[in-house]
């Protein structure tokens, strides 16, 4: 069954692919033991401050073009109802029976939620140092503590992003949707059966 | 059932921390710091140390000790002309200060080990036309400048070890200045040559800027 449309996708690989981009390139602007293997610092820096465009200017371009947008999404994620809310419990003690989740579990809108934040906190905090580097004007901020912190935030929560859609057994057929569009209805059932239950 | 908007909620709470840190960040971590003694000296390895490496016009340059020179000229009595060689039997002097960045990061407790500019001026003996000193990089076109009162502050010197190790070229080698009371744009990496003149010329920086005394947490803004 269609789980994720063609604008919900195409961002989200946009993103994938521009944090991936970043997440090397800021790493190898950062840790002095990378540095020294690709010593063209203006380079890494071009590559990381033009994926951090590419991102924001894709968004626009996919927001802006995808038939009725992406609002109705946005709403999902938003809204967080009694099993949401009670599934958050219970993906913490795990204790009783999983409550019933539409197309997006509450861990997937909190997911959501946080890396759009960490998104913006990221530009804003990036294009300060930007700034900060080339103007004497512009510093007195924590933009650079900042931006690590973000990223000590962010890498953790990829990564298990990353295990439940890659290796985790009973989540990873969710990959699917992501790349095709669609999932089995068995495993909708068990795993969304209030959405499962709409369509 | 009633729902709630928490979708938002995160999102904006996450925002408005990040931007709250722009302006408290510093603090906070000062504040944590003592936190940082309890991490294992094992975990210490795995984060990052702290430095960023700026260049301005890589590729880094290379340190041949076969070829390499450290000359000291302009307004001096004896221009110098020193080997790799040289250098090291110079007296030696070592320190462990903090090094800071104007752009924000600081790297606490850094062990230097190198020569004092005063050892050098005994030697190439400056003239009385010799008010400041330029700092002049292997890697054009940087070159940053001291007067000649501030090369003889007590923890000022050319840093040829960090740590227990050579200074790596990532780091500036064979040799750095080291000023720590002044901002790391000044600390000019991949020496190899000092000039004294009469009159002041604004350094790299300076050119785009930034202050020519660039003391930390009174400069730039600070």
């Amino acid at each position: 069954m269609h789980r994720f449309g063609s604008a919900e996708r195409s961002l989200h690989w946009l993103l994938a692919a521009s944090f991936f981009t970043m997440l090397v390139t800021g790493l190898i602007l950062y840790l002095p033991s990378l540095a020294q293997l690709a010593a063209n610092r203006q380079l890494w820096k071009s590559i990381h401050l033009g994926a951090a465009l590419a991102f924001w200017v894709g968004t626009f371009l996919i927001l802006t073009s995808a038939p009725g947008g992406l609002g109705r999404t946005a709403r999902e994620l938003d809204h967080f109802d009694e099993d949401d809310r009670r599934w958050l419990a219970w993906s913490v003690t795990r204790r009783g029976e999983e409550p019933p989740q539409g197309r997006f579990n509450a861990g997937q809108k909190l997911n959501a939620a946080l890396i759009a934040g960490l998104m913006v906190v990221f530009s804003i905090s990036g294009t300060l140092m930007y700034l900060q580097e080339t103007d004497a004007s512009f510093r007195g901020t924590d933009a650079i503590l900042v931006h690590d912190v973000a990223m000590y935030v962010a890498v953790p929560i990829v990564i298990g992003h990353m295990y439940l859609a890659l290796v985790n057994p009973s989540t990873r057929h969710s990959l699917r949707g992501m790349l095709l569009g669609t999932v089995r209805r068995d495993w909708a059932r068990r795993h969304h059966p209030k959405w499962e239950r709409e369509l | 059932m009633r729902d709630i908007r928490m979708g938002r909620g995160v999102f904006l709470g996450v925002v408005g921390t990040g931007v709250a840190g722009l302006f408290v960040g510093s603090r906070l971590s000062k504040a944590a710091a003592p936190l940082g003694a309890v991490v294992p000296n094992a975990l210490h390895s795995l984060v990052p140390d702290g430095w960023r490496i700026y260049s301005v016009n890589p590729p880094w340059p290379t340190f041949d000790p076969a070829t390499y020179r450290l000359t000291i000229d302009g307004a001096v009595e004896k221009p110098l002309s020193l080997s790799w060689q040289d250098v090291m039997d110079l007296p030696q002097a070592a320190q462990t200060t903090d090094f800071h960045c104007v752009t924000g990061w600081t790297v606490g407790n850094v062990h230097w080990v190198g020569v004092r500019l005063s050892t050098l001026w005994e030697m190439a003996k400056p003239t009385a036309e010799a008010k400041f000193a330029n700092f002049i990089s292997m890697e054009q076109p940087y070159v940053d400048t001291l007067s000649m009162a501030q090369t003889t502050l007590p923890q000022v010197m050319l840093a040829h070890t960090l740590g227990k190790a050579p200074l790596s070229r990532a780091h500036g080698a064979p040799m750095r200045l080291i000023i720590p009371e002044m901002y790391g744009y000044k600390n000019v990496k991949w020496l190899h040559r000092i000039e004294l003149v009469s009159q002041l010329e604004a350094g790299f920086w300076e050119q785009r800027g930034y202050d020519v005394d660039a003391w930390v947490g009174h400069s730039n803004g600070y």
